[in-house]
């Protein structure tokens, strides 16, 4: 028995080896044609979310919200919870009279809020005089050229970058380049500073892919819990919510924000970390905790 | 002595006249503006205790969540008598608050 069960044991280990090298090079051409393919939309536009339904009848155009600038000075927790923005394009329905009392855009766009030394320019007012057209169009400025205060390529030109060439903000945030705001005077809800939940791992299916280990503590110092639980995340128990890639790509769970405002997937490492395969023992986004 | 008499009841009936400017008697208007800011504040008092909390959401044991859950379910109709903008955004931020508590205590019973 022992004879034959050694063979057996390395040939097994053989397959496994072949399966991961085969997966990783399909993962890799994928991902590469993916990433050609697909085209990730320039630096500039990543993350931009159009706000206005298209085919909608407006008298200003479309507003383009820079997820970029917003995020280097707040939190994602700030505007999703705190404002009650949605976490899906067009999912808040946000109005000019919302931000004349305050609401949404008009909570920090109030033309008296500070930021840095400068007054934060007021959002819509209900009545648009012809002469303050050009101030609409700062933030109302799909299909037209506006010249932005803030220039994407000068305010990211110090800040590390992701092999994509996008902001790598969580090492921004660590080398102290960006400092988010996760307080908005007279609206937030102060709060005492969070003690972060343990990382833990969510095993990969794929013989050929690293597990992975989600750092609680990198999530929740943006986004609280709030943002995940349960609406994306409905549930901790270990086994209970599966989910593939296939599903992240079409936007669910993780790809709610990866690949739409957070770091793309093709950054596979950021999150597939652990150095070890675990050939078949894994469920498919099944969190285990250590 | 004449021109101080006068003096002085002229500056008793100015100083009562900047008096009664100051106090009106209240007017319905005032009184349901205070009503309203008394009732949105004490709301927004209520909601922030609440929900100021959803950060040791993990601490707390189910008996609390109840309960925190419970002041949820009583502040929605005040919630609900807010002007329509202001009810959709609180509305959104106590379901919020809510929902994260009511996942906690589920995972916690389920344990």
């Amino acid at each position: 028995m022992n004879s034959c069960a050694k063979p057996r044991k390395r040939s097994d280990a053989m397959r496994r080896s072949v399966l991961y090298w085969i997966g990783a090079l399909c993962l890799c051409l994928s991902l590469t044609a993916g990433a050609e393919g697909k085209n990730l939309p320039p630096p500039q536009d990543y993350g931009v979310t159009i706000m206005g339904a298209p085919g909608e009848q407006r008298v200003l155009p479309a507003v383009r919200f820079d997820h970029w600038l917003h995020r280097a000075f707040y939190t994602c927790r700030l505007c999703h919870v705190d404002l009650g923005f949605a976490m899906t394009r067009n999912g808040t329905g946000v109005k000019a009279d919302m931000n004349a009392q305050g609401l949404y855009c008009g909570a920090c766009h109030d033309g008296q809020r500070v930021h840095g030394n400068r007054a934060i320019f007021a959002a819509c007012r209900t009545s648009i005089r012809p002469e303050a057209a050009a101030e609409c169009n700062r933030c109302h400025s799909v299909g037209i050229p506006v010249k932005r205060m803030y220039d994407y390529d000068s305010f990211t030109r110090k800040l590390p970058k992701q092999k994509t060439g996008l902001v790598d903000w969580e090492k921004a945030e660590e080398q102290g380049f960006i400092r988010p705001s996760d307080i908005l005077r007279g609206v937030s809800v102060v709060r005492p500073r969070m003690i972060p939940q343990g990382d833990f791992i969510i095993n990969s299916r794929g013989l050929w892919m690293t597990d992975i280990i989600f750092s609680h503590k990198k999530h929740a110092d943006w986004n609280g819990c709030e943002v995940c639980h349960p609406d994306i995340f409905p549930s901790v128990k270990k086994g209970t919510v599966r989910y593939s890639m296939f599903q992240i790509a079409e936007g669910e769970y993780c790809g709610l924000c990866h690949d739409r405002v957070a770091f793309p997937l093709v950054e596979c490492q950021k999150c597939h970390v652990k150095s070890t395969p675990h050939p078949g023992k894994g469920v498919e986004g099944a969190a285990s905790r250590p | 002595m004449n021109i101080r008499l006068h003096i002085s009841v002229l500056v008793t009936a100015l100083t009562a006249a900047l008096f009664l400017m100051e106090s009106p008697l209240p007017s319905h208007d005032t009184v349901s503006a205070r009503a309203v800011a008394y009732a949105q504040d004490s709301w927004q008092k209520e909601f922030d205790d609440i929900c100021s909390k959803t950060q040791d959401a993990m601490l707390f044991n189910v008996e609390e969540l109840r309960n925190l859950i419970a002041r949820c379910d009583a502040l929605k109709p005040r919630i609900e008598k807010l002007e329509a903008s202001e009810r959709k955004v609180a509305t959104k931020k106590l379901s919020v608050c809510r929902d994260l508590y009511e996942f906690v205590r589920e995972a916690k019973e389920k344990k």
